[in-house]
């Protein structure tokens, strides 16, 4: 099976290198015959790698230890849904995934029917496949995941356990599809040059790839955030480890690229400018990969660490930069802006001041990321740069970032009036200096910045909800219908623009959220004796007893608390330890009890000879906000996504007012 | 001194005055441990190691417990582990010397660009009414029966701040 897995990648290779020539000399010559062959290389492509990983999946579920991958990170004792997930758990099955996705995505590109772009397909068939092609070397060269062992071990290492757990099972999947995504769009900005059509043509097809990169970019990091809190067991989401920003940057420049994308639309300005973003989009998405297996920068997520791979990865997404800026430069004359502003102060200004801040923040990561080893070429010396930093550099830019989804919302296309910019700011202008008296009365003072960030949520979450309200009303007024009726109408008849809303209310409920835990959490570290407690804010936490056992593969720690508040039970809780003899490896299961106002987050630090326990116990307020506003942020993100019913013959028409998008 | 000139003047007060200030004045063993990174190898925040069991973390901890406990002041013990593992066990480097740069020059490059913008925008603005370029209309067939009603409703409430 294995050398049945080698002949497949082999065999994948070579129908990628054909389909890119095949692409690129059809579409040259004007042969549409090879261009066609070109299409079906692509789907033999998919057919092919989706094969290999069928023949990998066999291997992990029939448990070959023979061969390397598998003896790495499955083992006999491993549940079936974490044999499926080491498919993508090490180097080189992340690589096979990463490589079949995007055969996957491919097949999807060339046979989608389009009414726009069809034109632009071969080249930017040809760019995927070459793409897929770095992707296949790798695969067969140096990361290759059916290279056997030696000897043929009885047990595999299994998985590491703190990667068994739901949200671990989710987050690479999503995540590498969200940057396998982002191949899409940017094969049809490398096409738009190559084939000099500069024009809308390439943003109107790109736009549901991006959004589907975005989205699932958007889920992965979630996922990931997620998994951090519930397992890793210190009581944070986001850590601004090199690996976690790696994943964040993209989506940055993704989401500004959404915004961006829209002034070229409408205004025939930012031709450059949505180009370089997509650029950097897919050159930052690569990044990530190669930060995890460079060993570049000290990271929690390394998995491998060959200078080969990282060199690869290095000189893949340089090639990939210098080309695209190259290409840029040579059409550089035929991508003038066609100068549509109108004023100064209009919503235009905000989504440009918008793309700003979300490229300046990406800037602000991208060198706190790499600052380590800036430092130590200019000055010799090695620094940590952590959370404090980019919290602190972040912050104000994200605050601004958040203050503008409100402030576009108020602000008219292409032109505001003073006097309609002060009838539009009152109200929510009002609303939001009635929060911030409120927040402070009620002590949030103590945290002005948290002050300063919840009203700017507040006045944000209000101007979307009254705008939809008044949108629907007009519409309950034109047409009689009622309010629910009438915003279920708009929503489906503008799906962009109230999927961007959603978005943007997502958004802001995890502002909430990161600002709630991030500002008030309170922590203690205690250790009890049975029948002890420890009090943090208002939780009573009781110590109870403990029971230890053992299993064919760990031995288990778990304690008995239970948690009141002025005298009232509220739940019991069970913390555990694990220790993994096999692996010598402990790992916490930390217990949380989770409201909309707080979590109680409980970690078992550990056991002492005398019978008494120590437990981190934080009161982490407005954590399950963040879960909301993430879930909001996914679903907006699938209904500015969901396409419109198609009508019959579309008039090409240029006809859109400035109804579309927010 | 005109009201945008004493905006900038405080504006840069207050950068300066956080530069200057840095992290308030930190009292307990969790606030002193959120300034380090743990030498385990974790690379993690001190206070944020994910190990279930680390003896160099518990190490450090109790370190900063004991020297609170005997009366050690945060820069001083923050100084002792720099003397022993050099300036990267800081969680971020110290705003001082060539890392200003990290800390400045983000803020230094959106500033920038963001005047570039203005003036960009100011000449877009310009060339366009110089121009009468007509207002661009986008193409998207789906829309186009969706975008008469809604200009119908737009220009009934479009006064009322409708968009």
């Amino acid at each position: 099976m294995t050398d049945i897995g080698y002949v497949l990648l082999v065999v994948a290779l070579i129908a990628a290198v054909y389909s890119a020539i095949a692409f690129v000399i059809g579409r040259r010559q004007g042969k549409p015959a090879l261009v066609e062959s070109g299409r079906n290389a692509v789907l033999a492509v998919c057919g092919l790698l989706t094969l290999c990983v069928a023949a990998l999946l066999y291997l992990i579920l029939t448990h070959s230890f023979q061969v390397e991958y598998i003896a790495s990170y499955s083992s006999r004792g491993l549940p079936l849904t974490y044999l499926l997930s080491s498919l993508w758990a090490g180097n080189e099955g992340s690589v096979l995934f990463w490589a079949w996705v995007l055969s996957i995505l491919a097949a999807i590109m060339v046979v989608q029917k389009r009414d726009v772009g069809a034109d632009l397909v071969p080249y930017a068939g040809a760019v995927t496949m070459l793409t897929e092609t770095f992707f296949l070397v790798l695969l067969l060269f140096v990361a290759n995941p059916f290279r056997l062992l030696p000897f043929t071990p009885p047990d595999g290492n299994g998985l590491n356990p703190l990667l068994q757990n739901p949200g671990m099972f989710f987050h690479p999947p999503f995540l590498l599809g969200g940057y396998v995504g982002f191949t899409i769009p940017f094969a049809f900005a490398v096409s738009a040059l190559l084939s000099n059509r500069l024009g809308d043509e390439w943003l109107v097809v790109v736009r549901r790839w991006t959004l589907v990169a975005w989205i699932m970019l958007s889920i992965g990091n979630l996922f990931g955030g997620w998994w951090a809190y519930v397992e890793l067991g210190w009581g944070g989401y986001f850590a601004w480890d090199p690996v976690e920003n790696a994943s964040f940057m993209p989506w940055l420049t993704a989401t500004a690229f959404l915004h961006s994308m829209m002034m070229q639309r409408r205004r025939g300005i930012l031709k450059v400018w949505n180009i370089v973003l997509i650029v950097a989009t897919f050159a930052l998405s690569i990044l990530g990969t190669f930060l995890t297996r460079s060993g570049v920068l000290n990271s929690v997520h390394s998995f491998a660490s060959s200078p080969l791979l990282g060199s690869m990865y290095l000189g893949f997404i340089a090639v990939t930069l210098f080309g695209s800026l190259y290409l840029l430069y040579l059409r550089f004359p035929d991508l003038r802006s066609e100068a549509e502003m109108e004023s100064l102060v209009s919503r235009e200004s905000t989504f440009l001041l918008n793309n700003l801040l979300l490229v300046g923040a990406t800037f602000a990561i991208l060198l706190g990321t790499f600052f380590p080893i800036i430092s130590e070429a200019v000055r010799g010396v090695k620094v940590s740069v952590g959370p404090p930093f980019f919290n602190w550099v972040n912050g104000p830019i994200f605050l601004a970032v958040v203050l503008l989804a409100g402030v576009c919302t108020l602000i008219g296309w292409r032109r505001a009036s003073l006097k309609n910019l002060r009838h539009n700011f009152l109200w929510p202008g009002i609303a939001g200096v009635v929060l911030a008296a409120l927040l402070f009365a009620l002590g949030v003072r103590r945290h002005p910045v948290a002050l300063l960030a919840f009203t700017a949520c507040g006045f944000v979450v209000f101007t979307i909800v009254s705008e939809l309200l008044r949108a629907a009303g007009a519409r309950h007024r034109i047409r009689g219908e009622n309010i629910l009726k009438a915003s279920w109408g708009l929503v489906t008849a503008n799906r962009p623009r109230y999927g961007g809303y959603l978005v943007h209310i997502g958004v802001v409920l995890m502002a909430i959220g990161i600002v709630g835990s991030q500002a008030f959490n309170v922590e203690r570290e205690a250790t009890l004796k049975p029948g002890e407690s420890v009090t943090v804010n208002r939780y009573v936490v009781t110590y109870d007893s403990h029971d230890e056992y053992q299993t064919q593969n760990k031995s288990t720690y778990t304690a008995a608390l239970t948690v009141s508040n002025g005298g009232h039970f509220l739940t019991r809780l069970a913390p555990q330890k694990y220790f993994y003899a096999d692996t010598q490896q402990t790992v916490t299961e930390v217990a949380i009890r989770s409201t909309w106002a707080e979590d109680l987050y409980v970690i078992p630090v550990g056991t002492q000879d005398d019978g008494t326990a120590t437990f981190k116990v934080i009161v982490n307020p407005l954590v399950k906000w963040l879960w909301t506003g993430g879930t909001i942020l996914v679903l907006g993100g699938v209904v500015a996504f969901w396409p419109n019913r198609r009508k019959a013959a579309p008039a090409p028409a240029r006809a859109q007012g400035e109804h579309d998008g927010t | 001194m005109g009201p945008k000139r004493v905006a900038a003047a405080l504006v840069g007060a207050a950068l300066a005055v956080s530069l200057v200030a840095g992290p308030a004045a930190a009292a307990t063993t969790s606030e002193i441990a959120n300034q380090l990174i743990c030498q385990c190898g974790c690379y993690a925040v001190l206070a944020n190691c994910t190990h279930g069991e680390c003896d160099v973390r518990d190490g450090m901890t109790s370190y900063i417990s004991q020297k609170l406990a005997d009366g050690q002041s945060e820069s001083q013990i923050v100084e002792y582990f720099v003397s022993q593992y050099g300036e990267k066990v800081l969680s971020s480097p110290p705003k001082r010397g060539f890392n200003l740069t990290a800390w400045l020059l983000p803020f230094a490059a959106i500033l920038a660009a963001g005047v570039g913008v203005f003036f960009a925008v100011r000449a877009w603005v310009k060339r366009g009414v110089n121009e009468h370029v007509p207002t661009r209309v986008v193409a998207d067939p789906d829309d186009a029966a969706y975008e008469q009603r809604l200009e119908a409703e737009l220009r009934e409430y479009d006064d009322r701040g409708f968009r």
